[in-house]
């Protein structure tokens, strides 16, 4: 699988950046190809909005980054949600790796 | 369920046509291999088929005939465009649909197969989308800008073809992508009853879905003919609220067994 030039760290600079985003975690779950991405991402720009709205506030942001990889997830939280997630799961707030074996997604190739 | 059946040979139509009961309703339809809207109206068939039980004596029987190779049949029934549906009853042609219109489709197929004696009407209604007429018949288009407006409407229509709608990488059997594959499992586990369209299966709707919905990804549902999202917005969309797509569920409706 041909490798991209986008890496966890240039994603959460741009969500940080074009999304305001006070808190952001990004995996790649491809194995380092750069092609899968689980996120979480916590906003105020989010806040008053329904899942379909600060989902494609982030498609928006990113726009460049999502046409070019194969997988992406994303968990969208205010600062309240996030906080109030972090009280319930004990700190263990963060982004989907549903579906995933260990953090990789299934059929990805190396 | 039922499932469409492809007929190529003359002597084949003559003795299909001759065993069907008087009450079954026959839907045929007509396509040539060349015209990009009989793709969309083969999906679009096959959904709405798979919501048909097979019962005996036989409620529906589904034909899809190559409206070029068996021009015979074609000029039996006047079919000058395609794609063409042509329902049938005991020899009589109750109503045909020209065009591309999945909703037209639907309602001319739901509306008659109600009419029948025998057998299961289906559980889905169509929703309350008034159809445009269509008149737009062969896609001979060459000019972009028209051939995009066609491809939106095409798409209109496609994202209407069932209440729910799932427009996914493989089908709910065979899964190409996780995302996918754990879509298809949420709405099983949800009971919800949905039409799928397999999206590695026409790179123009890969592509004109992304556009029209202006959204990147797949799988991607759609309700009512308005997208929800993928995957994460429906995983959401259920924690939030655990009724979220409790009216498209089987549960909700008098099932008949397949």
């Amino acid at each position: 699988m041909a490798e991209s030039s986008i890496t966890e760290s240039s994603i959460k600079a741009a969500l940080e950046e074009r999304l305001k985003a006070i808190h952001v975690e990004v995996q790649d779950m491809s194995g380092g190809c750069g092609q899968a991405f689980t996120t979480l991402i916590v906003s105020l720009e989010f806040a008053g909005k329904n899942s379909l709205k600060r989902h494609r506030l982030v498609n928006a942001a990113l726009k460049e980054e999502i046409a070019q990889i194969h997988a992406w997830t994303a968990k969208c939280q205010t600062p309240e949600e996030y906080q109030k997630e972090q009280a319930a799961t004990g700190g263990n707030d963060g982004p989907s790796f549903e579906g995933t074996s260990g953090g990789k997604v299934d059929g990805v190739q190396q | 369920m039922s499932t469409i059946k492809d007929i190529t040979t003359l002597e084949d139509w003559s003795q299909h046509l001759s065993s069907l009961p008087p009450t079954t309703l026959l839907v045929i339809s007509f396509h040539a291999p060349w015209a990009a809207p009989c793709a969309q109206m083969a999906t679009v068939l096959s959904t709405l088929a798979s919501e048909y039980p097979v019962t005996e004596p036989l409620s529906t029987s589904w034909v899809a005939i190559d409206a070029e190779e068996l021009s015979d049949v074609s000029e039996t029934y006047n079919v000058t465009a395609v794609p063409f549906l042509v329902l049938v009853r005991d020899g009589k042609v109750l109503e045909t649909v020209s065009g591309s219109s999945a909703v037209k489709v639907r309602d001319a197929i739901e509306s008659h197969a109600k009419g029948a004696s025998a057998g299961a009407a289906p559980t889905v209604n169509g929703n309350g989308a008034t159809a445009a007429v269509d008149t737009k018949e062969f896609d001979t288009v060459e000019d972009p800008e028209k051939k995009k407006e066609e491809l939106f409407k095409r798409l209109g229509d496609l994202v209407k073809a069932a209440p729910v709608m799932l427009f996914m990488k493989g089908t709910p059997s065979e899964p190409k992508c996780g995302f996918s594959r754990q879509l298809v499992a949420i709405l099983r586990e949800n009971a919800v009853k949905y039409g799928f369209f397999n999206i590695l299966a026409d790179d123009e709707v890969r592509q004109g879905l992304k556009e029209y919905a202006d959204w990147p990804t797949y799988p991607q549902l759609w309700v009512d003919g308005e997208l929800v999202g993928g995957l994460d917005i429906v995983k959401e969309e259920l924690a939030n609220d655990s009724d979220f797509l409790k009216s498209y569920s089987v549960k909700a409706d008098v099932v008949a067994a397949s």
